[in-house]
């Protein structure tokens, strides 16, 4: 049976849910992330900022210069939670098969419930539109045959729009061949410039090349992926449960940070941040890592594992602590980050003899995903530890 | 000083101390042996500063003398000559000149005043036992001693006299072994020590299967004394964990399994374990041991065994090393297995004073 997939993507999200609640707000240039004054990037903006060349990522002293009449704002995560959260609820209206790819982008399989609402389009059409009535924000949704298409369509679809792909392979050929080769999912600046250098610009020459020379010129593995790509062939399920490999925090001090107790506070923040992710997933971690970078922009890890796989904080801080406290702040701190990897989703547990490890581990996690459950309902950080403040910086 | 020794006894007593000689890194002079002639005795030592070996050898002295040689180097060169009578001559320098048939070495030593004083034979109290017994419980214990150098009273094996028995206990905390051996010694010397896992192993090389062991005990340190041969060891300072407390009592269920069959099935099994996912499920029913593990990405197996038990169903996981490591050190060709449920401790048995407590896996 031929594929459905959506591919659905908020419009500058942050910036449109502080559109939506500050009306003073619309129709003027709008950044959230850091302040134009200190150090750090912008996080979204909205269309109107982009007008200045204004994008995500960009130094916001840079977003500044180039707009300085713009409104800034820190991010206020736990509004754009709450608005993802409802805007997932109407995409589980039309499918079980959701795949969240960040909190305000998602893929939908509907392939199974095109005859009970009437098609991709129209399921496209209905989210739109009720995201836009019960939430007050615009979604890009691009409908097409597998994943890679579907992202094409979202991003053609921007802002506030839908883009079904055409189905006839030789238009889906044309509509590819147009784009530049970076289009395709998985060219980044390494493999474009490889591409570059062999001569193949965009997607049509892609479509041309031959497949010998061009597995010559990136290897035999990737060149049979971009071919498919290139011809609009993309195979991958949408995956209900994403499966993590590792999952990491990490905070850029406004100012260079020479106090050990600042940066343990954020550290703290960072690694209970790892930990309600890895929760939220359902997984337990064996490997915690953490990362410093000092102000000359040199960059150490250091990691270990744990002594079982764990999932609570109390472990995570622990770990990220003990890493921390056999560094020598040899400089001041520029960014300090915590991550875990090796993540499993069942634990299997060796039972000790002399101390009862393992009940103590359990009611650490009963705890933790009390404090879970409460933070979902009212906003992250909304319950700490007792004798802590709310440590900045665990925001992206 | 200055001898002639059989080429075969010289080798034979440089083996049996080299092995406590410190690799690479040491201190210059502890990768020496001490060897002191006098009349028609040799003795050579060597030291880690925690262990030290002697043994004594035949030989003809000509010259009343010590030095201190490369032992590893002294080693190579006389397991290579041809001729059996070696003579050497070491001169005030302590530059020793070997002499065998067509071959001549000159090997350059270091004093002897540089060598680290060795403890001696002798202790308040002597424990005698048979050497092949002592190495049996030491082969039937020492496996379960924990390597995790943070948990320094377990990286060795307990030895308790006490009761008119030699106890002796290793625990890495996840499972524990313990044998007991009936010796005789009066009341005032029941005593506890723990010995390190580097003595326990030049222990097992040098002890024979028959012939007197004769221990001294030290303040913190303990000497064994075998023929020959000298073994001293500093011993681990601390407090081991209450064992009787952790060994269950009154388990409910019995099985009797024959140990090869149970050793050859879960090593089969555990073809398709991994070090990081090596959990081995042992069902027991009626008469019956069903083995099998499932790995992510490997793949599957399962075996079974035929058993005496006539209990309830328990299944219970282990990793499946743990249950070998003593079925591998038991001569026994029946052991017992004693549970209550899936998730308590279990026990193993067999016809001798030996028990294996052994923690299962939990999984969520």
């Amino acid at each position: 049976m031929k594929r459905c997939v959506l591919h659905i993507d908020m419009d500058a999200f942050f910036a449109a849910v502080e559109q939506r609640d500050r009306p003073e707000l619309r129709g003027r240039p709008v950044v959230v992330g850091a302040p134009p004054d200190r150090r750090g990037v912008v996080s979204t903006c909205s269309y109107e900022a982009r007008v200045y060349g204004i994008r995500s990522a960009m130094p916001s002293r840079e977003a500044y210069r180039r707009c300085p009449q713009a409104v800034f704002l820190p991010p206020d995560m736990a509004r754009y939670e709450e608005a993802s959260r409802r805007v997932f609820a109407i995409f589980a209206r039309y499918s079980p098969l959701v795949e969240p790819l960040s909190i305000d982008e998602a893929f939908l399989d509907v392939t199974g419930v095109r005859r009970l609402f009437g098609g991709g389009e129209e399921i496209a059409r209905r989210i739109r539109a009720e995201v836009r009535a019960e939430v007050g924000l615009a979604a890009s949704i691009g409908v097409a045959g597998n994943k890679f298409l579907a992202k094409l369509g979202s991003e053609r679809a921007k802002p506030d729009g839908l883009f079904v792909m055409p189905e006839a392979r030789e238009e889906v050929v044309r509509v590819l061949g147009a784009l530049k080769v970076g289009a395709l999912w998985g060219v980044g600046k390494v493999t474009g410039a490889a591409l570059e250098r062999a001569g193949y610009q965009t997607v049509a020459d892609l479509q041309r090349a031959d497949p010998a020379v061009l597995a010559r010129a990136v290897g035999e593995c990737l060149a049979a992926h971009l071919r498919a790509l290139a011809f609009g062939e993309d195979s991958r399920e949408v995956e209900t449960e994403f499966e993590e490999r590792s999952l990491s925090r990490e905070y850029t001090f406004p100012a260079d940070c020479r106090d050990r107790e600042t940066v343990r506070g954020v550290l703290k923040g960072l690694s209970d941040e790892v930990g309600r992710r890895l929760r939220a997933h359902g997984r337990f971690a064996t490997v915690g890592r953490l990362k410093l970078r000092w102000a000359d922009f040199r960059t150490i890890t250091r990691q270990a594992p744990f002594e079982t796989a764990v999932c609570d904080d109390f472990a995570l801080r622990a770990l990220a602590l003990r890493l921390f406290d056999a560094e020598r702040l040899a400089q001041p701190v520029r960014l300090v980050g915590f991550g875990v990897s090796g993540l499993c989703e069942g634990r299997r547990e060796q039972l000790t003899l002399f101390d009862d490890a393992p009940a103590a581990r359990d009611k650490r996690e009963r705890l933790c995903h009390a404090v879970d459950a409460l933070c979902e309902r009212l906003g992250t950080g909304s319950v700490r530890r007792a004798g802590e403040r709310e440590d900045g910086g665990a925001e992206p | 000083m200055k001898f002639t020794v059989l080429r075969s006894k010289f080798l034979e007593g440089l083996q049996t101390v080299q092995n406590v000689v410190p690799s690479k890194g040491a201190i210059q002079i502890l990768t020496n042996a001490l060897i002191h002639v006098e009349g028609d005795r040799m003795c050579i030592t060597t030291t880690d500063l925690d262990i030290s070996a002697r043994c004594y050898i035949p030989c003809e002295g000509q010259e009343t003398g010590s030095t201190t040689l490369p032992i590893r180097r002294v080693a190579s060169i006389i397991r290579e000559l041809n001729e059996s009578r070696i003579q050497i001559e070491v001169n005030e320098d302590d530059v020793a000149t070997v002499q065998c048939g067509s071959s001549f070495f000159k090997i350059i030593g270091l004093p002897t005043r540089d060598f680290p004083p060795v403890p001696a034979t002798e202790g308040k109290v002597c424990y005698r036992i048979d050497q092949g017994a002592f190495r049996e419980m030491l082969r039937k214990t020492s496996y379960a001693a924990s390597l995790d150098e943070t948990r320094r009273v377990l990286n060795g094996v307990l030895m308790a006299f006490k009761e008119n028995k030699l106890t002796m206990v290793a625990t890495d905390g996840r499972r524990l072994a313990l044998v007991e051996h009936e010796i005789e010694f009066p009341p005032e010397a029941e005593t506890e020590m723990i010995l390190p896992t580097k003595a326990v192993g030049e222990l097992m090389r040098i002890l024979g299967s028959d012939g007197d062991l004769k221990i001294y005990a030290q303040k913190n340190q303990v000497v064994f004394e075998l023929g020959d041969t000298v073994l001293s060891s500093k011993l681990i300072d601390g407090v081991y964990p209450n064992y009787r407390q952790v060994i269950p009592s009154g388990c409910s269920e019995r099985v009797t399994i024959e140990r090869e069959m149970l050793l050859s099935a879960l090593r089969r099994v555990s073809v398709v374990t991994t070090d990081k996912s090596n959990a081995t499920r042992l069902t027991f029913s009626a008469n019956q041991l069903t083995i099998s593990t499932q790995t992510p990405d490997v793949g599957e197996g399962r075996d079974t065994v035929a058993v005496k038990y006539a209990g309830k169903e328990i299944s219970i996981i282990f990793n499946p090393e743990y249950v070998m490591d003593p079925l591998r050190n038991i001569d026994d060709d029946e052991v017992f297995f004693e549970l209550n449920d899936g998730h308590s401790p279990a026990l193993l048995k067999c016809g001798l004073p030996f028990l294996y407590v052994l923690m299962p896996l939990r999984i969520n």
